[in-house]
């Protein structure tokens, strides 16, 4: 069954004709999309615009009703082990009885495989995932006790011990204070700095510009993709925001003229 | 003294005992997993949906065979999560909403087929009375296999999935990216508890049963940091209260047994919610007490000077809001009132709000800034 065939794999991600609908309405509608290697990748649009649901549509964990999307070229079934997923912190409870340390882990588990339990070798690599972002000292620290920066940066270390070429972030920012902003960041360049993609779900526009170099404009379809410096335009923001919001784009206006 | 011994030693009372502790066991175990998972009311609703099953398990068998009655009720029950899925699958139904009917409707048939079996009579359609309050000393002996044998699954499994079970229960959507078999999984997880619940029946009964699967998992929570700590102390206070209450209720006459297996449950789950150490509510206000102690004059003095000077008004009034976040903790009245009859604040209104303000005098001013220097200012700046 398996089809070793690749298709579009000199891209990080390829995503064709592209609809999903919840109920009757779109909320995707034939997004046709590529995002190279090594970039790192904002996708912005306004409330509803369907920006979680085209990472989640592309991790294959919502079914959409047209269309296909490859990572390097391979369908996402043969690539999970490969993806860096940092599901949006809000969607767990962070009141489960676990400790920082166990939550890296579990990015291991799929490397496991069945009925294997973490052992010293995985203890060593959460720990090291958990340096990375520096949260060493948090370690056997429970979960509850974190504060949402450190909550955010356990999750992104739990995509990083995977160690996978491509990381997809749904709105890693959110509700963080601006230090942990900035230590986020740099992890992230860092990680864009040694040929790894980088894909963020990012609801800032004022530092769009700042922190990425590839842009995805999205308002249920696609409005603009491609290097920020030639994307982030006023009237590409008009036209995925509306009048009032692109007000915010006067800077990038001159920017850009 | 050999009324106990005599108790113990009889047949009955230990097979009872056994019984109720290893039915408690079960679901406190379970439980841990269903309560983290926020499907607790799912557990309700597929209890009350047990009983129509109970009744038509009794009819087809056409007594009170615990095989039968025990397939019926996990048909119904399984029944009953498939209408509830469907109705918010295709409605625009909340969870909520299709619990409370579904539970309500099996419940109702039920009662209905339980009235009809009475009216027809019969010598066993007493003991099915049973299944609605539960009856430990209606245990036999030869359930007490079947009761080892779902535990004895259950245990297997949780054990062989351990880290997916927790996976799944953290943050499905993760796991589902990770390309687990989440569907199963969390399947798997909801059969576990419907069985623990079919099993547990005899003993609590539909309508009480939801407590013995909520109630030692909230209170092991309580007490416990780690999954594995919670799954174990769950099923030991599942245990405990089973076995309690049937204990309980097998030396006094007419009372009967789920209610007080629920008693004891929910005590304990009173009990850890008030003094378990770092969560309870005792150990949380005794340690801010002990903050408040902590609160010094001069720290007070120190944060009314800080508000004063970051608004640049020496006769800023600070809300006591506002010194409680600064403070850490609310300031005490104690604090406050000696400060004020040392001339050093001064309490004053700020309409429109209608809340306490104080302001520094010129005394406290003075004796802030003789302060400045020491420790305490530093907490200007938090």
């Amino acid at each position: 069954m398996r089809d070793d065939t690749l298709h579009e794999p000199e891209q990080a991600l390829h995503v064709e004709d592209l609809t999903v609908t919840y109920g009757a309405n779109p909320v995707l509608w034939d997004i046709d999309l590529d995002i190279p290697p090594g970039v790192m990748c904002a996708i912005v649009g306004p409330n509803g615009a369907g920006k979680s649901t085209l990472i989640k549509a592309a991790l294959g964990l919502v079914r959409p009703v047209a269309g296909h999307v490859r990572f390097l070229g391979r369908p996402i079934g043969q690539m999970r082990g490969q993806i860096g997923y940092v599901p949006q912190r809000h969607s767990v409870d962070w009141d489960f009885p676990t400790t920082a340390r166990d939550v890296v882990e579990m990015g291991l588990y799929r490397d496991l495989g069945w009925l294997r339990r973490p052992g010293k070798a995985e203890h060593a690599r959460a720990l090291a995932a958990l340096a990375e972002v520096g949260m060493q000292d948090y370690a056997d620290r429970q979960i509850s006790q974190l504060s949402g920066g450190q909550q955010q940066r356990v999750f992104i270390a739990r995509a990083l011990v995977q160690d996978a070429p491509i990381l997809i972030l749904d709105e890693p920012m959110a509700g963080v204070d601006a230090s942990t902003e900035a230590i986020i960041i740099a992890l992230l360049k860092k990680l864009r700095d040694a040929g790894r993609t980088v894909i963020v779900v990012h609801h800032d526009l004022t530092t769009v510009q700042s922190y990425f170099d590839w842009l995805v404009m999205l308002n249920v379809r696609i409005i603009a993709q491609g290097p920020v410096a030639q994307t982030y335009s006023a009237d590409n923001l008009r036209a995925a925001y509306g009048r009032h919001l692109a007000m915010i784009a006067v800077p990038a206006e001159e920017a850009a003229s | 003294m050999t009324a106990i011994i005599d108790l113990f030693s009889s047949d009955i009372v230990q097979t009872v005992l056994i019984g109720a502790a290893l039915l408690g066991a079960i679901s406190g175990m379970l439980g841990a997993f269903a309560v983290l998972r926020r499907q607790s009311l799912l557990g309700d609703a597929l209890s009350h949906a047990a009983l129509p099953g109970v009744c038509l398990g009794f009819l087809i068998a056409g007594g009170r065979d615990l095989g039968s009655v025990m397939v019926g009720a996990f048909a119904t029950g399984a029944l009953a999560a498939l209408v509830m899925m469907l109705i918010v699958r295709r409605t625009s139904l909340k969870t909520d909403a299709a619990l409370g009917i579904v539970l309500s409707v099996f419940f109702a048939v039920g009662i209905v087929l339980l009235t009809v079996i009475q009216t027809q009579g019969g010598s066993g359609s007493l003991g099915l009375m049973t299944f609605l309050f539960g009856q430990a000393a209606a245990i036999l002996r030869s359930d007490l296999w079947v009761m080892g044998g779902v535990g004895l699954v259950a245990l297997l499994l949780v054990l062989a999935f351990w880290k997916e079970f927790k996976l799944v229960s953290f943050d499905a959507a993760f796991a589902r990216a990770q390309g687990f078999p989440v569907t199963a999984l969390e399947a798997v997880l909801t059969v576990m508890v419907a069985l623990a619940i079919v099993v547990g029946l005899q003993l609590v009964g539909v309508v009480l049963m939801v407590a013995l699967l909520i109630a030692p998992a909230a209170a092991a929570r309580q007490w416990t940091n780690s999954l594995g700590g919670m799954v174990v102390l769950s099923a030991a206070i599942g245990a405990a209260s089973g076995a309690g209450g049937a204990l309980v209720s097998a030396t006094t006459r007419g009372l009967a047994t789920g209610p007080v297996v629920v008693l004891i449950a929910t005590g304990i789950v009173m009990v850890s919610l008030l003094i378990a150490p770092g969560r309870g509510l005792v150990w949380q206000a005794t340690a801010a007490r002990r903050a408040r102690a902590r609160i010094s004059d001069g720290r007070v003095l120190a944060t009314l000077q800080g508000f004063a000077q970051m608004h640049d008004d020496a006769g800023y009034p600070s809300e006591r809001g506002m010194l409680q976040v600064a403070l850490g903790v609310k300031p005490p009245a104690a604090t406050l009132a000696s400060l004020e009859s040392r001339g050093l604040i001064r309490s004053v209104t700020h309409p429109p709000e209608t809340t306490p303000h104080w302001e520094l005098t010129k005394a406290g001013h003075s004796e802030a800034a003789a302060l400045s220097g020491q420790p305490e200012t530093r907490q200007r700046t938090t």
